[in-house]
């Protein structure tokens, strides 16, 4: 009966951004980032590319309530650099990880293919 | 994980703290070492470095295709975290765009399925549309030949002499309108321009003989069915997967060798997975690939918490090695390659 609508997952509504940051007042160093309609997938990868940065200090994330479609990720960094900064830089890893690996994964699919006998073609039926 | 050999190592983990970091360690009661080490100054104090390289990662990083047919995939990744695993797997299942039937228009249905049920069943049909062909549609945006395509589904039972003609309706029933609509103004959808050359064959169902409904003489199934575009999220009929899931790689360890008896003991325990090697009083046992015997694993980790056995063998699990399965509903057979270009 209170439950959102399916689609409220994943459509931005108006006037809210899809992140916005704010700085922490009481730690130096630190911001908390709301991601709209993100969930686990999103967050845990980030959290993860956070924590392989040497200029964090900490990196979590949440989603305070499963209902609310949004998520926070808090950083804070020894001063190197500014969260924004350094979350940019995490995503901009992820990015390049994730190229390498749909990179490799279309070499190993092809080339398994061709040992096969298939051809390596697009596969939509 | 990245090894721990990254440049500024001034040195190896001990042997156990090798294993603790690269494996999780199966008990018989909980699994141990379970977190993936992560923080670049873990080690400071035995002068390892932890830091993460993408140059030494993707050294390290590789994927192999064990086995692939035209709906089931089988491959290793070796070398990422498992929050990325994890991400994949939720993409896939969720978050991979794919078309299905989402609104069904009833010109007469007369068969004892009742509407919604029949709608129900139209939605899960996998169908063969490539969906970057399309763009999802808002609900507040009209129907148009970018973001909807329809089919329509004429069926009527007759009897023939002694037989029955169109009892059984099938999936293969469903006939591609490249025009769009029959009736424009009661559903909304208007075609400018027809689909034939975005679409040249056609939209099909993957499996033509998908029972939808079972008529008798008489009755009547003429219905019009609008599909779009829509991710797993919003309703399970747009995952373009039956499932997916990864599994670590296992892997049997003798950490005492196992002679005489005790190697006879174990091999008949474990047929396959540990063998005997040699003869007399120096036989022991050999542990073969764990990959190969997955139903003997957890006997193994049973075992390993009988004081018998508690000091010979173990069970242990790579974290960052992952063995994929992919079970796809046929619409298209490399769902990765789209999960991955998704997340980017």
């Amino acid at each position: 009966m209170n439950a959102p609508d399916r689609y409220e997952k994943f459509v931005v509504p108006e006037g809210l951004q899809k992140i916005s940051h704010e700085k922490d007042t009481k730690v130096p160093h630190a911001a908390t980032f709301t991601i709209q309609r993100e969930d686990h997938t999103i967050g845990n990868i980030v959290r993860m590319q956070l924590h392989r940065d040497n200029r964090v200090n900490f990196a979590g994330y949440k989603v305070p309530h499963p209902l609310e479609y949004r998520m926070l990720i808090k950083v804070q960094t020894n001063g190197e650099c500014e969260p924004k900064v350094a979350m940019q830089d995490a995503l901009q890893d992820l990015q390049n990880e994730f190229g390498e690996i749909a990179a490799s994964f279309a070499a190993e699919t092809s080339r398994f293919k061709q040992m096969s006998g298939e051809p390596a073609h697009m596969d939509y039926q | 994980m990245p090894s721990a050999g990254a440049a500024g190592a001034s040195g190896q983990l001990p042997a156990h703290m090798q294993i603790q970091r690269d494996n999780v360690i199966c008990g018989p009661d909980l699994n141990y070492h379970t977190e993936t080490v992560k923080q670049n100054d873990i080690y400071k104090l035995l002068n390892i470095n932890n830091a993460w390289d993408f140059r030494d990662w993707v050294d390290q990083f590789r994927i192999n295709v064990q086995q692939k047919d035209k709906l089931d995939m089988q491959f290793d990744m070796v070398g990422i975290d498992p929050a990325i695993a994890n991400a994949f797997r939720r993409i896939l299942i969720a978050e991979v765009p794919t078309m299905a039937i989402e609104h069904v228009f009833y010109v007469n249905n007369t068969s004892i399925i009742t509407d919604e049920v029949l709608a129900h069943r139209l939605g899960l049909i996998p169908l063969n549309a490539d969906p970057t062909l399309f763009d999802f549609k808002t609900r507040e945006e009209a129907a148009s030949e970018k973001n909807t395509f329809v089919l329509r589904l004429q069926v009527t039972c007759k009897r023939q002499g002694s037989q029955m003609v169109n009892d059984r309706v099938y999936a293969e029933d469903l006939k591609f309108m490249p025009m769009g609509s029959l009736m424009p103004d009661e559903t909304g959808c208007r075609f400018a321009v027809g689909q034939q050359q975005m679409l040249p064959q056609g939209v099909q169902p993957v499996d033509d003989k998908i029972l939808l409904a079972k008529l008798r003489p008489g009755q009547v199934i003429d219905l019009e069915a609008h599909c779009i575009k829509g991710q797993g999220k919003e309703h399970a009929k747009w995952s373009p997967v039956a499932t997916a899931w990864y599994k670590l790689l296992p892997e049997v360890v003798i950490t005492k060798p196992i002679m005489g008896e005790r190697a006879d003991a174990i091999a008949q325990e474990c047929p396959g997975l540990f063998e005997v090697e040699g003869k007399g009083k120096g036989r022991k046992a050999k542990a073969n690939s764990a990959r190969e015997h997955p139903k003997l694993l957890e006997k193994v980790r049973r075992m390993s918490g009988e004081e018998f056995w508690e000091d010979h063998i173990r069970l242990q699990k790579r974290k960052d090695h992952f063995l994929w399965t992919i079970e796809s509903t046929g619409m298209f057979t490399e769902t990765v390659r789209h999960s991955v270009q998704g997340q980017r």
